[in-house]
Order: C-alpha cells, then sequence, then structure tokens
C-alpha cells in the first residue's frame, strides 16, 4: 500500500519536473521566434525604406508638387496655345525645350520666372514655347500633350507644372498617368478633349515639326532660344543663356 | 532572487487593453475621415494631415492604410483578454509588426511626403508603447502559467 503510494508520489513529481522542462523549452522556443521576428521586421523596413528611397525618379503622378505655386506664376498673364504675354507684344522669345530636360527643368525654375514676372507680364515680350524633343521616347507624347493643354488655355501651366514634377531622363515615368496628373494639376478642365486632341495628328505632327525647325536652325541641345523683334534681324539665335539678365537686355535690346 | 522587477501580468494586460483601446480610436477616425474625400483634422491647424492623407502612400491596394491599423489594434485588445502563450506572442508580434510599420510611414511622411500628420504619429506612439508592452510581457511571461514573472520565481 505505502509503496503504492510512493509511487503515485514519485509519478506526480516527475510529471511536475517535465512540466517544467517543457514550459523551460516553450519560453526559450517563444523567445527565440520573438528574436526572430524582430530580426524579420528590421530587415522589412530597411528594404522597404532602401526601395523607396531608391525609387526616387521624380515624375510622381499621385504626389504632384508646386501646383498652387505654377498657378500664381501665370494668373493675370493672357496666353494661347503655347504663347505666353500680350499677343501684341512686339518682341517674341522662343524657347525650344524638352519636358524631359534636366536643363529646361532648372531654367523653369530659376530663370525664367524673372522674366515672366518681368517683361513678359508688363507686356514687353512674349514667351512661346516650342517643342524639340531630344531626350527619349517619351518627350513627344509629353509635348503633344502641353500642346494640347494649351487648346485649353492651361499650356504654360503644363509646361511648368510637368518640369516642377520632372523624373529622371527616360526613367520611364513620363506615362499616361504622369501626363493625366499633370493635365489635372494645370488646370486643363476638359481632360476627355485633352486625351482626344494630344493623341491627334495635329498635335503630335506639330512636335515633330518644331522639332525639325530647331534642328534647322542649328540648334543641338535644350533649352535654346531664339529671338524677334522689330530691332532684330529676322530671327536671332540666343544658344542657351547663363543669366536672366542676359535675355532681359536682349528683349530691350529687340524691341 | 529578483532580477527584474516585472509588473504583473493582470496589470500588464490591463495596460494593453487601454492603449489597443485608444488605437482603434484613433485609427478608426483617421478612417472615418479619410472616407468620402475628407482628411482627419490637425489639431494645430495646418495642412499636414490632408497632404498625407491625399498623398499615393495613405492607401495600399486601395485600402486606407489605417484600416490596417484598426485590425491590429483590435487583435492587441483581443489578446489582452488571455493569459497563454499564444496571446503572449500574438500580441508580441502584432506589435512588433505594427511598430515596424509605423517606423515606415514614419520615414514616408517625413522624407517622402515631406508633412506631418498629428494622428498618424499618435497611432505610432501608441504602437510603440504597444510593442513596449507586448515585449516586456513576452520576456517576463512566456512558458509561465501562472501570473507570476519568470524572473521572480525562485
Amino acid at each position: 500500500m505505502s509503496n503504492k503510494r510512493e509511487r503515485e508520489k514519485r509519478r506526480e513529481q516527475r510529471v511536475q519536473e517535465e512540466s517544467k522542462v517543457d514550459s523551460g523549452e516553450r519560453r526559450t522556443r517563444l523567445l527565440q521566434f520573438g528574436a526572430g521576428a524582430v530580426f524579420l521586421v528590421i530587415v522589412a523596413v530597411v528594404i522597404l525604406i532602401v526601395v523607396n528611397g531608391s525609387s526616387e525618379n521624380g515624375g510622381d503622378a499621385q504626389n504632384l508638387k508646386e501646383v498652387s505655386t505654377v498657378d500664381q506664376l501665370f494668373t493675370g498673364i493672357p496666353q494661347k496655345e503655347l504663347v505666353l504675354g500680350d499677343p501684341k507684344a512686339k518682341v517674341e522669345l522662343i524657347e525650344y525645350g524638352d519636358l524631359q530636360c534636366p536643363v529646361c527643368k532648372a531654367y523653369s525654375e530659376d530663370f525664367l520666372p524673372q522674366i515672366i514676372e518681368g517683361q513678359v507680364k508688363e507686356g514687353k515680350a512674349k514667351l512661346v514655347f516650342r517643342n524639340f524633343t531630344i531626350i527619349g521616347p517619351q518627350s513627344a507624347p509629353a509635348g503633344a500633350a502641353a500642346l494640347a493643354a494649351g487648346a485649353q488655355g492651361r499650356g504654360w501651366e503644363y509646361i511648368e507644372l510637368f518640369y516642377r514634377n520632372q523624373g529622371t531622363e527616360n526613367s520611364g515615368y513620363a506615362d499616361d498617368e504622369f501626363l493625366t496628373a499633370v493635365a489635372k494639376g494645370a488646370g486643363v478642365k476638359d481632360i476627355a478633349q485633352w486625351e482626344t486632341d494630344r493623341k491627334g495628328t495635329k498635335y503630335t505632327d506639330q512636335v515633330t515639326a518644331t522639332t525639325e525647325e530647331a534642328q534647322r536652325l542649328g540648334f543641338t541641345g535644350t533649352p535654346s532660344l531664339a529671338i524677334k523683334g522689330p530691332s532684330t534681324n529676322g530671327l536671332e539665335l540666343l544658344g542657351t543663356p547663363s543669366a536672366p539678365e542676359e535675355v532681359e537686355a536682349e528683349i530691350e535690346k529687340a524691341s | 532572487m529578483i532580477a527584474m522587477n516585472f509588473p504583473t501580468e493582470a496589470r500588464l494586460r490591463r495596460v494593453i487593453a487601454f492603449v489597443a483601446a485608444l488605437g482603434v480610436g484613433v485609427a478608426t477616425y483617421i478612417t472615418i475621415a479619410d472616407s468620402g474625400g475628407g482628411a482627419p483634422t490637425c489639431l494645430a491647424g495646418g495642412g499636414g494631415c490632408e497632404t498625407v492623407a491625399n498623398s499615393s502612400y495613405s492607401h495600399i491596394a486601395g485600402v486606407n492604410v489605417a484600416v490596417f491599423g484598426i485590425i491590429g489594434y483590435i487583435v492587441l485588445l483581443g489578446t489582452a483578454f488571455f493569459a497563454n502563450d499564444l496571446a503572449r506572442f500574438l500580441g508580441f508580434a502584432t506589435a512588433l509588426g505594427g511598430f515596424g510599420f509605423s517606423v515606415y510611414l514614419t520615414y514616408l511622411e517625413i522624407f517622402k511626403i515631406e508633412a506631418i500628420c498629428q494622428w498618424c504619429v499618435a497611432s505610432a506612439v501608441l504602437m510603440t508603447i504597444l510593442f513596449l508592452l507586448n515585449a516586456t510581457r513576452l520576456i517576463g511571461y512566456a512558458g509561465t502559467t501562472t501570473t507570476a514573472a519568470v524572473p521572480e520565481q525562485p
């Protein structure tokens, strides 16, 4: 009888010890899983951040920047197609540009605003944008999209907003989604009409024509400026001036 | 022999439940405010919340990220009602995932969207607290069936 009781006691002790060992093992395993999960999450967050950082190609259709800045830049300045300023202005300043061109972007941000705010707003000169598509296959559709926006009186908003949100050259950012986002941001009212226009031959042919025109003039890079006024000998080529003051002086000289 | 002074698991579970409930509230507010094209209102004014809500990062596969937050907080709230290893580990894993996601979202706010939404910051803080609480719970009580912390056991 006492033997039986002792056996039961020993068995209980054994069960308790085993459960203690089980519990210790379970704890170790859980903590190991926990540490593994911490490691995985750290790796996942680092990968997400690195992937996101490396996809810094700009041209983010979902996050257009400077929509209001661009809108304000052109408030109160008349424009028709891609001609900005008083149509009767005596001096015509022509920019041959490619919307994918990073130097054109720098021009649009640091160079042209001074001229737009000054002599264009004052009615002394009108600024004309002509496509000179040399960067890549997405340049021509982008140029046609700007012309189609110009048909609705938002061409310069389109050009400037495109530049302010420009991505890396030929990274493929200037797709239909981006072009449409810029059109909406630029205030193009009839998007369906713009869509039809930009794909039509009228504007795609015009992009080809102005590109050929720039090549005929001897331009090899963008942006290239040309000027025409009462005091110029026809169309005079300015190339790529390095300071807006130079262009301002040329406008004065041409008028 | 007391290596560390762990709070009791019951207390940890109560605090986890409270913080998770706050989290459900914050995430629900963001979701409701965002639905229908709106945005959460930043208490101190400014357009931070609107900018963040309107950015492409605010949705994953068309679902507002705050919805994932609601789900996470509800799971965390649920784990606070059970004192077993499954609840401890599930709570830890969920809070860890939520914390990692919050780190990523905060990175996006600062470096990509360049705007801060107070409600998102509030959620990130709550998730960080929950991560610390759940980590404490797992380290202190994994493998135990009692409410005494492991280091306190003789």
